[in-house]
């Protein structure tokens, strides 16, 4: 056993003895080996090349053990070089192994967010569509409250007795509504008033312009006075009912303005009137000249 | 301490034979294998990725191949050997490359679908 490691060992012993005291310092070598710690060190090296790793400490071990044979530089230095460009193709490895992970997990991600997309854009649409028949909705309602509103109104005038002439709205107080010759309002021409009264309760908007017309019989100072009078008592009476009395114009126009002719008892007896105008949504109403 | 010692000494027994060899036989084929592993990563985009490795690769197989016309078999081996492992590194160097920028391109077009996401909810 000894004769044989004798054996073993004796060129080794002449290769010494030929060469004389340690080997020299190799920079090769020694950057190869503090590459290969380095990357030996990294985890992310080791997790994602252990082949790459392998084979650069193979080269390594192949280099550092003809240096310590004393072989010729040249040798040494081949192997260190192969070594050092194997640790960096671990490492190059590692890295690519890495991105492909990456790659793997970033596409996963991106299909996730392309999902995401779509649903937002299957929202939006969505939203859109609620917001849209929302829309038609409330167009829906609100022309069905014109309508109803407008149907109301039409019910409201006939409740009135008033009719639509080109001056709007007028209501016909006729005479039969006053005591005779007196400003003083009868059962039936109360009635007619708290119905106007309520009218303008619903219609806030609408204002009203009273007129007080006679006859051509008897003065016409006279009949103007009467006319007056008459329409303030049909003003004194919405205002009982609490219309503001800022909603309520009067004038007088004693004989003028006729409807009907003054020659015969009829036609005077029709003559002899208060008329309401209704004023428009905005207040307006349109006077006599 | 056997077993250690054995191995040094066939080592330097391979290299013997190398030497021994390389006198007689020109290294053809490794000067072509090299040649091959060069083609594949000029292929794979290494001339945009590690240019500089892909020329070292060259040059040494350049060196190699007139080592082998000069009868200096060993030498071409060595240079051979160097050329490939730097064509190699070239080689796995483009494909790193190109995986990275794989992945910021990815990263990126995740950032802007991100941003069309939050704009799409803002507009709601």
């Amino acid at each position: 056993m000894k004769n044989q490691l004798l054996i073993w060992m004796l060129p080794l012993l002449l290769l010494f003895v030929a060469c004389g005291g340690p080997p020299a310092e190799n920079p090769l070598l020694n950057e190869a080996a503090e590459k290969f710690d380095s990357a030996a060190g990294d985890s992310t090296i080791v997790r994602f090349a252990p082949v790459a790793l392998k084979e650069a400490e193979e080269e390594l071990q192949v280099s550092r053990e003809l240096w310590e044979a004393k072989e010729d530089k040249v040798y040494v230095d081949h192997h260190a070089y192969l070594a050092i460009q194997k640790t960096v193709i671990a490492q190059e490895t590692a890295k690519m192994n890495a991105a492909q992970n990456e790659i793997g997990r970033a596409e996963s991600e991106r299909q996730q967010v392309l999902l995401d997309v779509r649903l937002s854009d299957a929202e939006r649409a969505e939203e859109r569509a609620r917001l849209a028949l929302e829309e038609a909705q409330r167009e829906r309602e609100s022309a069905e409250q014109a309508r109803r509103e407008a149907q109301e109104l039409a019910n409201r005038v006939d409740e009135l007795e008033a009719r639509q002439t080109e001056r709007g709205l007028v209501l016909t107080l006729g005479d039969v509504l006053f005591d005779f010759d007196q400003a003083t309002l009868r059962s039936g021409g109360m009635r007619s008033v708290r119905e106007l009264a309520n009218f303008l309760e619903t219609y806030p908007e609408r204002n009203v312009l009273i007129e007080g017309y006679t006859d051509s019989v008897g003065a016409e100072e006279y009949n103007l006075g009467l006319s007056e009078r008459r329409a303030n008592a049909v003003k004194d009476a919405l205002q009982e009912r609490g219309i503001p009395e800022n909603r309520i114009q009067t004038r007088g126009f004693g004989v003028e303005h006729p409807v009907a002719s003054n020659a015969t008892e009829a036609g005077r007896q029709q003559n002899r009137r208060v008329e309401v105008v209704i004023s428009d949504q905005e207040g307006n109403i349109i006077e006599r000249e | 301490m056997i077993k250690r010692y054995g191995k040094v000494l066939g080592i330097l027994a391979g290299i013997g034979v190398l030497t021994a060899c390389g006198s007689t036989n020109p290294p053809t084929q490794q000067l072509a294998e090299t040649e091959t592993v060069i083609r594949q990563a000029e292929q794979v985009g290494g001339d945009e990725y590690a240019p500089l490795e892909l020329r070292e690769a060259r040059r040494k197989l350049e060196r190699a191949k007139n080592a082998m016309d000069d009868g200096d078999y060993e030498k071409a081996i060595r240079l051979a050997e160097h050329a490939r492992v730097d064509a190699e590194l070239a080689q796995i160097k483009t494909m790193s490359g190109q995986s990275q920028r794989a992945v910021t391109e990815l990263r990126e077009s995740i950032r802007i679908l991100k941003e069309e996401i939050e704009r799409n909810r803002n507009r709601n």
